[in-house]
């Protein structure tokens, strides 16, 4: 009661809906949705991220643990439970995102890039969230509109 | 370095007498987890490596050292030993990941002698033979 949550401050839950590559960057954009696909919250990402992210998200065991199944295995050996990500901030076009563990009752936080944070909770089968305040500032009409065109014909075949 | 024939990244491990060389073939976010180590270069925000140390320092976990246990077709396969409220455990690693964490934590690479010796196979000592001086690209500096 002593800690005041402003409006801003209110969590949406996203589900990552896809990874799609960017054809005319080196990068990826995972793409993250409210449950009732009224919000969209696009963020770019390494190669790298967006690979280990669309692993998780198919589910695909690799041979050998990948980097964020080696965070899962070293997070489970020391009892801390990921209690959910959060997507705190954007400045210009570079999100900000913070971990919530739990060990033994104590509550800590960890700041992450959001690409880590939501590898992590799919492997730990966490909710993601975002702050209102964040979707309410994300991305330009330019990106809005680049997505529109994109979105259906790409996610569509990294679905199939 | 930069391997232009498989398109990938070598870490090149010494023994401290440098009588021992280790050479493992790794990918390219791996590669600059540990070059940026290497160099002192911190990125503005931190990355997967710093979020694991960030991770360790919050419950206090230390780690022991880094282990290159085996290898087994060209694969290498790593252990990290860890410390917590008196007790080790070791989890296992990729060595790229088990190196990248192993620099930001300050603790010691180990390779086991069995694995020393079975990577002198022909095939790599004659690549590195072939090895020229302009080879070796940013990454290792």
């Amino acid at each position: 009661m002593s800690t005041p949550t402003p409006q801003s401050q209110e969590l949406i839950e996203l589900k990552v809906h896809g990874v799609v590559r960017d054809e005319n960057t080196d990068t990826q954009i995972v793409v993250l949705r409210d449950e009732q696909r009224s919000e969209v919250l696009p963020i770019w990402v390494g190669l790298a991220e967006g690979n280990a992210i669309r692993l998780a998200q198919e589910g695909i065991v690799t041979p050998r643990p990948m980097t964020h199944d080696l965070i899962r295995s070293l997070v489970t050996h020391l009892g801390i439970q990921v209690r959910q990500v959060v997507i705190t901030d954007v400045k210009n076009t570079t999100y900000f995102a913070t971990v919530y563990l739990s060990s033994k009752g104590v509550d800590r936080t960890l700041d992450a890039r959001p690409s880590d944070a939501i590898a992590l909770a799919l492997r730990m089968q966490c909710p993601i969230y975002v702050t209102q305040d964040v979707l309410n500032r994300r991305g330009g009409a330019n990106a809005d509109v680049w997505l529109e065109k994109l979105i259906p014909k790409k996610t569509d075949t990294q679905e199939v | 370095m930069f391997d232009p024939y498989n398109n990938a990244y070598i870490v090149i491990l010494r023994g401290e007498d440098q009588a021992e060389v280790l050479p493992i073939w790794v990918g390219k976010a791996e590669a600059s987890a540990i070059s940026l180590s290497l160099e002192g270069v911190s990125a503005p925000r931190p990355m997967t490596h710093d979020m694991m140390k960030s991770l360790l320092d919050l419950y206090d976990a230390k780690v022991i050292s880094v282990v290159i246990t085996d290898l087994a077709d060209n694969t290498y396969y790593a252990k990290i030993h860890l410390l917590y409220q008196d007790s080790e455990f070791s989890i296992d690693s990729r060595p790229s990941d088990a190196i990248a964490i192993a620099l930001r934590t300050e603790a010691p690479i180990f390779a086991q002698e069995a694995v020393l010796k079975k990577q002198t196979n022909e095939e790599l000592e004659q690549w590195l033979e072939n090895l020229k001086p302009e080879d070796f690209g940013k990454l290792d500096s």
